[in-house]
């Protein structure tokens, strides 16, 4: 609560700038009058002063600082009170932190408040936040989901336009609600810019609710792709209003200016990606400007497009996907981790802006009121959401191999969030009697949604989970059969792929490894293979840790109950049942992750790098063994196997007494001490007892020894063991 | 001679998955098989970076190739994935078979099961459920603790007392676990 008044504080502060700036104004157009060159150091330009405050000098940067800082100091003090953030999401809490700094702003006199113009918003604020979208997008679940993204955001947004601007108009036409006086396309044009999903207040909600990373793509993908049918939608109704007479030519005309706003923008995006790629390949000396070039040619993407009147976010993305994978091979480690900082810093300031100013803005004079615009507004918003999300996930799932379930369509239609771009275009019309009206219905809604929808979304998912779930705590085998079925349904997902698509990706892959890769990508840095490529990944951030941490990596002491022995046949005590559970929760493999790694806070952490790790280091050596015994296998195989075990860690790995045809010993003999300390003594099982499943004729494989390495953490990167 | 019989082993397999399936499963197929003489191989397998993190990943990979063999044709890559198709309304079910869910849960569960036997005597011992375990945990297990927990899963599941699980009693203990 203290924090709470510190901002107040803060507000008070900015809007008391914001007198003196307007005081300050007054003075200096007064005093243009008199002379130019006024300086504020000379006192009736007779005395030097000592000390003067001028500040009319640098006011604008000084607000607009002073507003960031705001919105830092704000993030700040949510997350120090840890519990908050659980409850309630950041948006909501940054549009109470804007109302209560708009209050204050409203309350001192002789204020304007400011609020947020629809230039400072698509222009500055905007970008960044599609940016960073754009640039962790992760591409192949978007691309294998982008025929239901597609239906979601483009027939979805027109059934929800014409859904609830039709519903509303028939809504005004009753008499006694006093609202005759909105046409027709006035309604459509107020449901145009309603309807659509908003990015911003769905990404700052979602990540706080896990859901699974299908539904978390569906979802984002949708409220990204929308915009384009926001913008033409709008532009056309805004443009239609103006007209006396509407003929069918116009309505052709605007389903072209659809797909030119739609194509143009993708174009637009692509070219621009080619070009940052292009850069990036020249850099080599000049590895300072790496990351700006990155912004810069996004931004200039977004503002290109935006001249065309295109959609700017459709550029935007499209140039951060196009040119992530070639400038990520170009640039250098520290380029790639700034780029990665900087988006999430951006990203993070202008989401917080725009909340706060949201807030803002809010807290104003003009407010037209009407009890039931308002109030049918919101509940049409929702029913033909939640409508057009039933209709068209039927539609859809008869094409998909991963159907949607009632669940995650509850959650795609509850988590339809209306953010700051509804509240822009609803300034950016023009003057007409009942635009207060709609500004009124638009900030309600917002502020339901945000609200409302935002708290209550994740208990509600919760509640929805625990429907399916049993009371008693799962015995040991159910723990244990359970995570070897998620483990056996995650590889056969991945083995039979997501069933789709695969003839165009394999063509455009083809395409991308032969022609654009050698283009834009630097001689010496052309890639390997999928499995390659990751393990380095692996292996240096790995190599990253250690030299921070510099201490041998010792496995965790177990805390004491866990260290008790247990019995050898009889059955056993409840308090070690316990203990099994404890360890196998704490030591059992996770499933693949399958929620979505990236954060508005923090860049992709992996939490299982150590678990992958170890599987890894088991496989290559079951893979070792493989090898050996293919003589025959392809060239191809080869050179990527033996790539492989170059690029092994330095890791102690005793000689392997292969087991014999039948069930394996289960450890190896001659361990030597020193592994034992490092904790990767349980490293050989994995790989004998595969052997053991292979064929019968490999016996002489199995009695191959591996070959002895030494104990370093030394990271090998080409040289032999 | 051979597309013939092909063409009616696709039919017999399209009555238990639905046409479109079968198409996207061939485009995944011919995708993975990169030496394109139409089978894979185990390589082919471990290309995919996924399966490379995946504990259980080999025996996966197993699971796809018949006894003795090191190459597995479409139609056996079929079959052992329609073990894993998805239970959907609104497919035509050819045979109206009332138990058809139970049926498919059931066999995801000898699929599981199969993982687990290796020497294929339809019964888990204790020494192939310590291999699994040992595969799906990480090194901070001893070999006391993995034993002592693979003697309470057996423990949970034995019914007749020979300290083996067979498949019934593998049913049983997995009423609640859902595939």
């Amino acid at each position: 609560m203290v924090r709470l008044l510190a901002l107040a504080l803060v507000g008070f502060l900015s809007s008391r700038e914001l007198a003196v700036s307007s005081a300050g104004d007054a003075s200096f157009k007064t005093s243009e009058a008199h002379s130019n060159a006024l300086d504020p150091r000379l006192h009736n330009g007779s005395e030097l002063k000592v000390f003067t405050f001028d500040y009319t000098h640098v006011q604008a940067p000084f607000e607009i600082a002073l507003w960031i800082m705001l919105a830092s100091l704000a993030k700040l003090g949510f997350h120090l009170y840890r519990r908050l953030p659980a409850v309630v999401p950041e948006s909501c809490l940054l549009i109470m932190v804007g109302l209560l700094v708009g209050g204050v702003i409203y309350g001192a006199p002789h204020q304007t408040s400011p609020f947020l113009s629809t230039d400072v918003f698509f222009l500055y604020l905007l970008p960044p936040i599609v940016l960073d979208a754009g640039y962790f997008l992760p591409i192949r679940l978007f691309f294998e989901n982008l025929g239901t993204i597609l239906c979601y955001a483009v027939l979805g947004t027109f059934w929800n336009v014409f859904g609830i601007g039709l519903s509303l108009y028939g809504i005004c036409q009753v008499g006694p609600f006093g609202l005759g006086d909105v046409s027709l396309l006035q309604a459509l044009l107020f449901g145009s810019l309603i309807a659509a999903v908003d990015p911003v207040a769905v990404l700052s909600v979602f990540e706080e609710i896990h859901v699974n990373e299908q539904l978390h793509i569906l979802v984002f993908g949708e409220s990204l792709l929308n915009d384009a049918v926001t913008v033409v939608l709008y532009k056309l109704f805004e443009a239609f209003c103006q007209m006396p007479t509407i003929s069918a030519v116009d309505v052709v005309a605007g389903i072209g200016q659809f797909f030119m706003v739609a194509v143009g923008g993708v174009a637009v995006g692509i070219v621009y990606g080619f070009i940052a790629a292009l850069t990036t390949r020249f850099t080599e000396k000049i590895q300072v400007i790496e990351p700006l070039s990155v912004f810069l040619y996004s931004y200039l993407s977004y503002l290109t497009s935006e001249m065309f009147h295109f959609s700017g976010i459709m550029a935007i993305i499209t140039c951060a996907v196009t040119m992530k994978q070639y400038v990520e091979s170009n640039v250098s480690q520290k380029s790639r981790t700034t780029i990665k900082y900087f988006m999430k810093m951006w990203s993070s300031v202008s989401e917080t802006l725009i909340f706060i100013f949201l807030g803002v803005s809010t807290v104003r004079d003009s407010h037209d009121w009407s009890w039931p615009y308002i109030s049918f507004t919101l509940f049409f918003c929702l029913l033909w959401r939640a409508l057009g999300v039933i209709f068209l996930t039927s539609i859809v799932n008869k094409f998909r191999m991963n159907t949607i379930t009632f669940k995650d369509q509850f959650i795609i239609a509850y988590g339809g969030l209306r953010g700051a771009i509804s509240f822009s275009l609803v300034f950016l019309l023009d003057d007409f009697p009942r635009k207060k009206l709609f500004i009124t219905a638009t900030i309600v809604v917002i502020l339901f949604t945000v609200f409302v929808q935002g708290m209550t979304i994740k208990p509600l998912v919760e509640l929805l989970e625990v429907k399916k779930t049993r009371k008693a705590p799962p015995t040991v085998s159910e723990e244990i059969h359970c995570r070897l079925l998620d483990h056996i349904l995650a590889g056969v997902e991945d083995i039979s792929g997501h069933w789709g698509q695969h003839y165009w990706k394999d063509k455009f892959q083809y395409f991308n490894k032969k022609y654009l890769k050698t283009f834009l990508i630097r001689g010496d840095k052309q890639p390997n293979s999928s499995i390659v490529l990751f393990y380095q990944k692996l292996e240096k951030k790995h190599a990253f840790e250690f030299n921070e941490s510099e201490e041998l990596i010792r496995p965790p002491h177990p805390p004491g109950d866990c260290q008790k022995p247990a019995p050898s046949v009889s059955p056993l005590l409840p308090d070690e049942l316990d203990s099994i559970r404890t360890i196998l929760t704490r030591n059992l493999f996770h499933i693949r992750r399958k929620t979505p790694a990236y954060n508005r806070h923090t860049l992709q952490r992996d939490g299982n790098a150590e678990e992958m790790k170890e599987i890894l280091l088991r496989r290559r050596q079951s893979l070792g063994g493989n090898l050996t015994r293919k003589r025959g296998g392809t060239s191809e195989s080869d050179k990527e196997l033996s790539k492989e075990k170059r690029l092994t860690r330095s890791h102690t790995v005793g000689s392997e007494h292969k087991p014999a045809v039948e069930v394996a010993k289960p450890l190896p003999s001659d361990i030597p001490a020193s592994m034992c300390a490092t904790g990767a003594g349980g490293m050989e099982n994995g790989p004998g007892l595969n052997e053991s499943t292979q064929s019968p004729g490999g016996s002489t494989r199995n009695r191959r020894d591996k070959p002895q390495k030494t104990l370093s953490f030394s990271f090998q990167n080409e040289t032999q063991e | 001679m051979f597309t013939g019989v092909y063409n009616f082993i696709y039919f017999l397999i399209s009555l238990t998955v639905s046409h479109s399936q079968i198409t996207r499963l061939y485009s995944r197929f011919t995708s993975l098989d990169k030496g394109e003489n139409g089978t894979l191989c185990r390589e082919d397998f471990q290309r995919i970076p996924e399966l490379a993190i995946n504990p259980l990943g080999d025996r996966i990979i197993n699971t796809f190739f018949p006894e003795g063999e090191d190459q597995v044709n479409f139609r056996g890559f079929m079959r052992t994935l329609a073990h894993f198709r998805p239970i959907d309304d609104h497919e035509k079910n050819k045979d109206p078979n009332v138990s058809e869910p139970l049926n498919s849960r059931n066999n995801k569960l000898l699929f599981a099961f199969r993982l687990y036997d290796l020497d294929k005597d339809d019964k888990i011992s204790r020494d192939e459920l310590l291999q699994v375990l040992r595969m799906m945990v990480g090194v901070n297990i001893s070999d006391d603790q993995l034993g002592s927990i693979a003697d309470r899963t057996i423990q949970e599941a034995d019914q007749d007392g020979d300290s083996c699980i067979s498949f019934t009693e593998f049913i049983k203990v997995n009423f609640y676990t859902s595939p």
